[in-house]
């Protein structure tokens, strides 16, 4: 068996989070190493405490051995997060935020929450800002038809949550637009 | 030390190795996609290229959304596998080298954790293909036109597989039936065919990575992605875009 059943209708949070793990984030280091090449790009020098920048994957790998402080994105912060959510509740639309940032904070939550100001707060205000738009994807079922639906401003973590409902959905609605004769018959 | 050697190396396409940017500038070379790849260069040109890694990256999560086989990107992944050896050479020798410092260790941790993390992605992605080759084996055996995409060994492997399975129903099941219903590809009315297709009425997300040529959706209406777009639609109405690195499915 070439693909476990799970990993066939979509991909899992887990390889999410390995792909955004692939970005870049700005670290203090605490220790030195000389300037490195990775199949993903050469980085380094690292020199404390000048700020560097590496991929979150390695920052996680520092930060674990405390061997850097990881220098938060301008977004994970309580006063970005509070205007987007007051975005998110009083707009109908999606705010804007950035693709992968649900498996980022995570991340960074669970690995440098020392680095950041106020993580109970940024937790909370996440975790609301996860709810706003939860109940807006749900929404967005209702104007689903079988031929497109645009999703501005939707973000990875959040496809992939309503991706099995809504394919289904679109693929059934497909169905019935394709065949009328026999569900016309079919409802007699 | 020679990574930083080897990757300038690399960088500079190394000698008489295609450079591996190429495929960005002139995506598939396909004839009726070259008006639009030219149209949307200056989108293109401000943003920084794409690294081998993250083009594999782009071409695992397409695989695995896409419900037909996407070209092969046989190069691209035989470049990386290169790439990935060196390293884990490279790996080898320093670790057995005793005079290695504390310093060096952590770099040298971090760069077999990185090969780690680039095996699993290009495994996944082999095996993803795998799975829709055996899947559809039998489609392929058939079709000319799939078969260009794949790589020599998916093809010869898909031909054996139908070969083996149409045999082994034969063997089982097929021989014993009346000869009317002894065939693996006949097609009786309101029964669905016996060779797996790909549906590619299969709903998608696509994300537009650059402005796109405008595409008909089944209902007639038109629609033109700006960059950043992101909509669930039926996978034929985009094929075309995600073969011409127009769009990447999400």
């Amino acid at each position: 068996m070439a693909l476990p059943q799970p990993l066939r209708v979509s991909v899992t949070p887990p390889e999410l989070e390995l792909v955004a793990c692939q970005q870049l984030i700005e670290i203090v280091p605490l220790i030195s190493m000389e300037k490195t090449a990775f199949i993903s790009g050469a980085y380094g020098p690292l020199r404390p405490p000048h700020k560097a920048k590496i991929p979150i994957w390695m920052a996680v790998n520092l930060k674990l051995k405390k061997k850097c402080h990881i220098v938060p994105p301008e977004w994970l912060s309580v006063d970005f997060l509070q205007s987007k959510l007051t975005l998110e509740t009083t707009q109908p639309a999606f705010s804007d935020l950035p693709f992968r940032f649900a498996e980022i904070s995570k991340v960074l939550l669970d690995v440098a929450s020392d680095d950041l100001d106020n993580p109970e707060k940024i937790r909370s205000l996440l975790k609301d800002l996860r709810e706003a738009r939860q109940a807006k994807s749900r929404d967005g079922l209702k104007q689903l038809d079988h031929s497109e639906l645009s999703l501005p401003n939707l973000c990875s973590m959040e496809i992939n949550e309503i991706r099995p409902v809504f394919i289904q959905a679109m693929s059934v609605l497909t169905r019935i637009v394709r065949n009328p004769i026999r569900t016309e018959t079919g409802g007699l | 030390m020679d990574w930083d050697d080897e990757f300038d190396q690399l960088r500079h396409g190394g000698g008489s190795r295609p450079s591996m940017f190429d495929d960005d500038e002139n995506p598939m070379g396909v004839g009726a996609g070259m008006g639009e790849v030219r149209m949307a260069e200056p989108y293109f040109e401000e943003e920084r290229e794409e690294t081998p890694l993250e083009q594999l990256t782009r071409h695992w999560m397409n695989e695995r959304h896409a419900p037909d086989i996407l070209p092969a990107r046989e190069e691209l992944l035989s470049n990386l596998l290169d790439h990935l050896r060196r390293q884990s050479e490279a790996v080898q020798l320093l670790r057995g080298d005793p005079s290695t410092s504390e310093e060096e260790h952590i770099r040298i941790m971090l760069v077999q954790t990185e090969i780690e993390r680039v095996k699993f992605i290009v495994r996944s992605y082999v095996r993803t293909r795998l799975f829709k080759v055996e899947k559809f084996a039998r489609h392929i055996a058939i079709s000319d036109d799939i078969q260009k995409r794949l790589t020599a060994a998916e093809r010869d492997h898909a031909i054996r597989h139908a070969r083996i399975t149409d045999q082994h129903f034969y063997l089982s099941v097929l021989q014993s039936l009346p000869e009317a219903q002894s065939h693996l590809d006949d097609t009786p009315i309101f029964v669905p065919p016996m060779v797996t297709e790909p549906d590619m009425s299969r709903p998608v997300f696509v994300h537009a990575l650059r402005q796109c040529p405008p595409i008909t959706l089944p209902d007639g209406a038109s629609l033109e992605m700006k960059k950043g777009h992101i909509s669930l639609v039926p996978y034929s109405t985009v094929a075309t875009l995600v073969e011409n690195e127009q769009v990447e499915l999400i």
